[in-house]
């Protein structure tokens, strides 16, 4: 500890902690102090207020988080840690206190430190044992970034009405404070700062910046490695354009680029001088929290600042951060002695170097130095007085336990997330709602809005993620301008849906569907239509067919009486394309075949070969089925104009074409039948997908007892009465496939019923007659007896045939006793012994067998007669 | 049945009795019409039925290539022959008959079901050939010992058997015993075997099993480690150092060497042998290193130049096919607009563009061609001079090797000339202690004769020292000449075939454009 002369009033250190201090430096001199003193004990009660909360899980959080006003906060509830200090605790704040005095009295200059603000039971505490490091049990918040989410999701920010007055609200302290407990709970080595941030920063203004869910991925282009010239590659031919051509031409080009660069240029500049807002005049004094996060542990490559409203992490370089004033973890407070000129681009996180960073407490482990100690002017006399404090000091002196309860959120509270499950962020030209999951009923938990201009009037694009559909939508994707809506969904969707794309929901309109190809029998990836045409995308199938496209004609006006189902479009041509089979030789494997339906012709394409550039053709005529005198042409070599790259004598004949074409002439009608199928599908799906968006249904996990109603009654009914049943939020009614499954798992519990094989027997008519009853009672009756009976047998065997097998083994030990060695009569000795235990077990077993068998069947006949279902008969007949 | 037929004139197998076979079993209806206009060849016929033809011998099937099913039953074939031809064949019947001997399969590898049922044969034998075989039908037949059966244990793919109505099946292990030998047979005499059937069998013919399999195994290993021997003689041998990885020509020097033997018991001699067969082994060892990495260096040389050849020609044609497909869009085009066109002078200015095209396609396309076999033909010359260097300087380091081992045997035969010199004088003086074998004393009868027995063993040790070197060298050359002329040849190949299609291409091109024409102007 260093000891410095001058006092410093304490209020000022509680007042610095209200967070706003940083702001108020300016007027620092003209503010009485009693002004600011008052307005401190709100932050802190903000800060405990959140802390209680999160603990309490109990308590809707997301419904008092606005509510910022002390008669909110049962005092009385909170644990004692909250409403006093410990003896360690008093101790540190009076350190905490000299700190303070020497630090203002060397830095008179400088704004009063954030040491010990009050919390809400008006009881000071030191900022580090505020922090209480919590690994959360999700595994989701495992991550800096994740975890960061959640707490800008988590908690809400209150706009500041008043810049100068940030600590009214002030709760940058509590997002911070919550998420570097997270994160230090994750094994991450995070410290809360202090500091000044800009205005957009502070205000949680997103509105300049742009939604990082419309940035678009860039593509990352890898450049192909050059593969270094083999020994033996050829050389290139030789290149025979003037080469003084072509400079002029690269020359020309660039010109043109420069002209366009220069063009864009300008237009960014304009358009960022459109959106710069005006300078703010309180530039650098405001007051903000937020994390650090230092290189080193979790595999951290590199220092990074989190902004914990946004949850969006900068570098330490960013213009948003205007300054430090200290930052501080669960075991030591850090005081800033580096010049903030140049916003915090500067600063050397090197905590363990005393002329940057002045610690508070000893002995923490963040002592290496890793710079040579450079003389700053006007701190040099600090390090004497340091160095002196430092000997007198006791060093083993540590941070004290945090006073904060374990931070708990429930799994309800971690699920909503949002308060009231509902958060809304204004970006620049973006809008981003997000819900809790099963909040609103068609499962809509993140809306993202894009607008064309600043004012946010008109809107481009609408984005909407999904959760829990049964139909496994995912995300919808509305062009405002093109009208295009795309559906992406999830795998599981009865149609093996992936993605959808369309103007409208209307039949033979441009559209495209894209499929889990695995999840479906044919294969299909991807089917695109326009008015006019279909094109079918295949893959991973037997007959190699990749590609499918039909081309329709117009309609056919009918005056029949037929509905317009039954009138499809006529076919006009299908083209088919095949990848290569490698079990047939190319000029046999077909790579694409055209049916030119209304020509009446089909043609053919080979593969080609391995070794060649052409590929064999083949093309099939049927114009006339009969010729001018009314004979039935069969097959005439003109219907079959075929070009081989290698003529082969088997193709030639007219028998082979002729089974070709047969051939073809089937697996036409089956391509039509397909172009059909395909069409019937489409409307198919397209109902589906309009029942499904009437109906949307949510599904729900059968180990989510809180909304699943069967599974929470089930799970009761099975007896673990602990369980306190939470108010659940409205359930949607499970599907009925559940229902059964449940059902069935019900009887499998349900005791063994000892009259149903024999009541299964009966005739299935309504009621029993008496005298069937009877039977059914004396079946059971005699089953049981011979049930009895058979057991008595089996062990009565068993017995005897132990017996007779000792008896054999003692007449041979008998017969052979002379000769016999002492091993063997040792084998012989302990044989005897085991079986004669066994036979005595057996024994022992047909006794008992016999004394309880009558006292089983009496017990039987007893159940019988009380039995529900027979007791009516019985009664008359007793 | 067959007493029927023995009574009845047995026919002959001719062309007319094929030719109305084929006819009768040929297509139907329109497609038959068309295929006796035609006339069908023997050589596109696939399957054939010839049963209840009272056929004696198997005769004229030789044109019927492509072959795959072939029934013959119900005749009285009493000898399996003719079916050489047939190695398609996957099918053959030949039940009710009267053979006696299976034989004459030996070159139907693709047989997959044999049917003998009915016949007379005694031995299963002369099947080795038919590794797919997966049914056999040889019930009703005179098979009578059990061994019969291990013998069926060579086809793998052996399913279905039937042996019933045969001697064997009498006997009360004849189920059991197959069982156990044949474990992979679902199908005997038509029934499936079950499970437990086969358990019981397997333990009920353990030993047998155990002991036959212990000798399979034996000797396929031994098959396996001839195999592998010989792999690896191959590939010493296309590296040109077989057999020197060893003492081999040492001794091969001193196999006929009768003289040197005889040499050899002299005093002091067999530690110079010795030492001298050391020095000598040393030298082919290194001789057999160096072959085998130089061996992998030309290797490494022809799979780039291969490499290299092949992406070349990859690319070429690559650039070939685009050209064509480019093509064909337009050609279907202008062809349609030929054909829609009414106007004459339209007409023929569009066929002469369109001609014009075709010209330049072809032109295009025999370009591509031509920078393709200049630049192959360089590479394949540096190729050429690379391998011929490769090669020589190989040659030049065996042939200095070998001149150590000449440097050897001059050095061992100086020795032994004076070893034997001094032995001669000894003997003369009778100051020889030990005692020399009789055919060796016999040498040492005057200078002359010993100086002329070392000479000659000497001779011959150079003499197989030369000859193995010049193996080597020729060897060594006649592959690299060989290789080189497989490239041009190859090369040389390749381009009158890809000329000779874009040729046909274009003609056919052509002759599209010409018909179109053609009909046109009649119209």
């Amino acid at each position: 500890m260093e000891v410095l002369k001058e006092k410093v009033e304490e209020e000022e250190e509680a007042e610095r902690e209200e967070a706003a201090v940083r702001a108020e430096r300016g007027e620092k001199v003209v503010r009485p102090m009693e002004v600011r003193r008052e307005e401190a004990p709100m932050t802190q009660e903000m800060l405990r207020d959140l802390e209680r909360k999160l603990s309490d899980t109990e308590m809707a959080i997301p419904e008092k988080l606005s509510t910022f006003t002390k008669d909110t906060i049962a005092i009385s509830k909170l644990p004692l840690s909250y409403q006093s200090n410990t003896l360690k605790e008093e101790h540190l704040l009076q350190v905490a206190d000299s700190f303070s005095r020497q630090y203002s009295h060397l830095c008179p200059d400088r704004v009063p430190l954030f040491l010990h603000p009050l919390n809400e039971c008006e009881v000071p505490k030191f900022v580090s044992t505020t922090i209480r490091p919590t690994l959360m049990p999700y595994p989701e918040l495992y991550n800096w970034d994740s975890c960061a989410q959640f707490v800008s999701d988590f908690l809400s920010m209150v706009p500041l009405p008043d810049p100068l007055k940030p600590y009214q609200e002030g709760n940058c302290f509590d997002f911070s404070t919550l998420l570097c407990s997270m994160l230090l709970g994750a094994g991450y080595d995070a410290y809360c700062v202090n500091g000044y941030g800009s205005q957009d920063m502070c205000q949680m203004d997103l509105t300049r910046d742009v939604c990082p869910l419309t940035v678009k991925h860039q593509e990352v282009v890898q450049e192909e490695e050059k593969v270094p010239p083999k020994k033996y590659a050829i050389k290139p031919p030789r290149d025979l354009t003037s080469r003084f051509q072509q400079e002029q031409e690269t020359k020309k080009q660039e010109e043109i680029k420069a002209e366009e660069e220069r063009r864009l240029r300008e237009e960014e500049e304009r358009l960022l001088d459109v959106e710069k807002a005006k300078t703010d005049p309180l530039h650098g004094l405001r007051v903000h929290s937020w994390v650090l996060v230092l290189s080193g542990k979790r595999e951290v490559p590199e220092s990074f600042f989190i902004d914990p409203f946004t949850a969006h992490s900068y570098s330490t370089q960013d213009d948003h951060f205007l300054g430090i004033e200290s930052l501080w973890n669960h075991k030591n407070y850090w005081v800033n002695m580096q010049d903030c000129w140049n916003c915090c681009k500067d600063l050397v996180f090197d905590l363990g170097d005393p002329v940057r960073w002045e610690y508070l407490l000893l002995g923490t482990e963040k002592s290496h130095l890793s710079l040579t100690e450079e003389e700053e002017d006007g701190l040099n006399d600090d390090d004497d007085v340091e160095n002196l404090g430092k000997e007198d000091e006791d060093k083993s002196f540590d941070m004290p336990p945090s006073w904060v309860e374990q931070i708990e959120i429930s799994p309800e509270a971690f699920e909503t997330r949002c308060p009231n499950g509902k958060k809304v962020i204004q970006y620049k030209r973006a809008k981003l709602e997000k819900w809790a999951p099963y909040l609103n009923s068609n499962g809509l938990v993140c809306r993202l809005t894009t607008y064309e201009d600043l004012e946010c009037t008109k809107t481009l694009e609408i984005k909407e993620w999904f959760q829990n559909r049964e139909d496994m939508l995912e995300l919808k994707h509305i062009d405002k301008s093109t009208g295009l809506n795309v559906d992406y969904f999830k795998p599981g969707h009865p149609q093996a849906l992936r993605v959808h794309s369309y103007k409208s929901m209307q039949p033979e309109t441009d559209r495209i569907m894209e499929f889990y190809d695995r999840a479906r029998v044919d294969g299909l990836v991807k089917r695109e239509e326009t008015s006019k045409t279909m094109t079918e995308y295949y893959r991973g199938r037997s007959d190699f067919l990749f590609y499918r496209h039909v081309s329709f004609g117009d309609r056919v006006k009918k005056l029949s009486l037929n509905s317009a189902e039954s009138n499809p479009r006529p076919i006009v041509k299908i083209t088919e394309r095949f990848a290569r089979n490698p079990e047939q030789p190319a000029d046999e494997d077909v790579a694409e075949r055209v049916f030119l339906i209304s020509e009446e012709r089909i043609q053919l394409r080979y593969h080609c070969r391995d070794d060649h550039i052409t590929a064999s053709k083949r093309e099939f005529l049927r114009r006339s089925e009969a010729d001018n005198k009314g004979n039935k042409i069969v097959m005439t070599p003109d219907m079959c104009i075929s070009f081989e790259v290698e003529p082969m004598e088997h193709t030639k004949k007219l028998l082979y074409q002729y089974e070709a074409m047969m051939k073809l002439k089937n697996e036409e009608k089956l391509s039509r039948h397909q172009a059909w199928e395909s069409e019937l599908e489409v409307l198919e799906i397209l109902k589906l997908r309009e029942e499904e968006e009437e109906e949307h249904r949510l599904t729900i996990s059968i180990y989510d007892t809180k909304r699943n109603e069967k599974s929470k009654e089930y799970r009761e009914a099975m007896g673990s009465p602990q369980a306190d049943p939470p108010p659940p939020p409205p359930p949607p009614p499970p599907p009925p496939r559940r229902v059964m499954h449940e059902e069935h798992l019900r009887q499998v519990e349900a005791p063994l019923d000892y009259l149903a094989p024999f009541l299964a027997q009966l005739p299935p008519s309504e009621k029993m007659t008496r005298w069937q009853a009877m039977r059914v009672k004396d079946e059971c009756l005699s089953d049981i007896k011979q049930r009895l009976i058979d057991k008595a047998n089996l062990i009565q065997a068993r017995f005897e045939k132990e017996t007779q097998e000792l008896q054999k083994k003692q007449q041979w030990y008998q017969e052979n006793q002379v000769t016999l060695t002492v091993e063997d009569e040792d084998l012989y000795l302990s044989y005897c012994s085991q079986a004669m235990f066994r036979i005595r077990i057996l024994e022992q077993r047909l006794n008992r067998h016999k004394e309880l068998a009558p006292l089983k069947y009496l017990a039987l006949e007893e159940k019988l007669y009380k039995d529900p279902r027979l007791v009516e008969f019985m009664k008359v007949f007793v | 049945m067959n007493w029927l037929y023995d009574s009845v004139e047995p026919r002959v197998m001719d062309e007319d009795l094929l030719k109305l076979a084929v006819g009768e079993q040929g297509p139907r209806d329109e497609a038959g019409q068309l295929a006796r206009q035609e006339g069908i060849l023997f050589k596109d016929v696939l399957s054939l039925r010839l049963d209840f033809q009272n056929i004696l011998r198997i005769d004229s099937l030789w044109q019927f290539e492509n072959l795959r099913k072939l029934q013959l039953d119900n005749n009285i074939i009493e000898k399996i022959e003719g079916l050489e031809r047939l190695v398609h064949l996957v099918w053959l019947d030949l039940s009710f008959n009267n053979i006696e001997a299976i034989e004459g399969l030996d070159t139907l590898v693709n047989l997959e079901d044999l049917s003998l049922f009915n016949n007379r044969i005694s031995k299963i034998d002369s099947l080795d050939a038919l590794v797919k075989l997966q049914v056999l039908s040889l019930g009703n037949n005179e098979i009578s010992h059990m061994m019969n059966i291990i013998y069926l244990r060579r086809f793998k793919d052996l399913r279905t058997l039937s042996l019933s109505g045969n001697p064997i099946a009498e006997e009360e292990d004849y189920k059991m015993f197959i069982c156990a030998y044949l474990p992979d047979l679902v199908y005997l005499d038509f029934r499936r075997i079950d499970d437990h059937m086969k358990e019981l069998a397997e333990i009920k013919h353990q030993y047998g099993i155990d002991e036959l399999k212990q000798r399979e195994n034996l000797s396929q290993a031994q098959l396996d480690d001839e195999r592998a021997q010989r792999e690896e003689l191959e590939e010493h041998k296309a590296a040109f150092v077989e057999r020197l990885n060893g003492s081999f020509l040492f001794d091969s020097m001193y196999a006929e060497d009768v003289e040197g033997n005889k040499l050899a018991h002299l005093p002091g001699v067999s530690e110079l042998l010795q030492a001298y067969k050391d020095k000598f082994v040393i030298i082919c060892l290194n001789i057999f290193e160096y072959g085998l990495k130089q061996q992998e260096m030309r290797k490494v040389e022809l799979d780039t130049f291969n490499e290299c050849v092949q992406e070349a020609i990859q690319e070429n044609r690559e650039q070939g096919k685009r050209r064509i497909a480019k093509f064909e869009e337009a050609h279907l085009l202008s062809l349609n607009a030929i054909r829609d066109e009414s106007e004459v002078t339209n007409l023929e200015m569009k066929v002469a563009e369109h001609s014009k095209d075709i010209t330049e396609l072809f032109d295009m396309l025999m370009t591509l061609e031509m920078q393709l076999v200049e630049q192959l033909e360089e590479t394949i010359n540096t190729f050429e001079r690379n391998i011929m260097d490769l090669v020589a300087l190989f040659i030049e380091n065996v042939q200095s090797l070998m001149a150590q081992c000449r440097d050897l045997e001059n050095h061992h035969h100086e020795k032994l000339l004076e070893i034997s010199i001094n032995t001669l004088e000894k003997i003369l003086k009778g100051e020889l202690d030990e005692d020399l074998p009789y055919d060796v004393r016999a040498l040492f009868v005057d200078k002359d004769t010993i100086v002329n027995a070392v000479g000659t063993s000497h001779d011959l040790h150079l003499l197989k020292i030369d000859n193995r070197e010049d193996e080597l060298v020729t060897r060594t050359n006649s592959w690299c000449s060989h290789l080189v002329d497989a490239i041009h040849k190859d090369e040389i190949m390749r381009n009158r075939r890809r000329v000779k299609e874009i040729h046909q291409y274009v003609d056919h091109v052509q002759n599209e454009l010409d018909n179109l024409e053609c009909s046109e102007i009649i119209d």
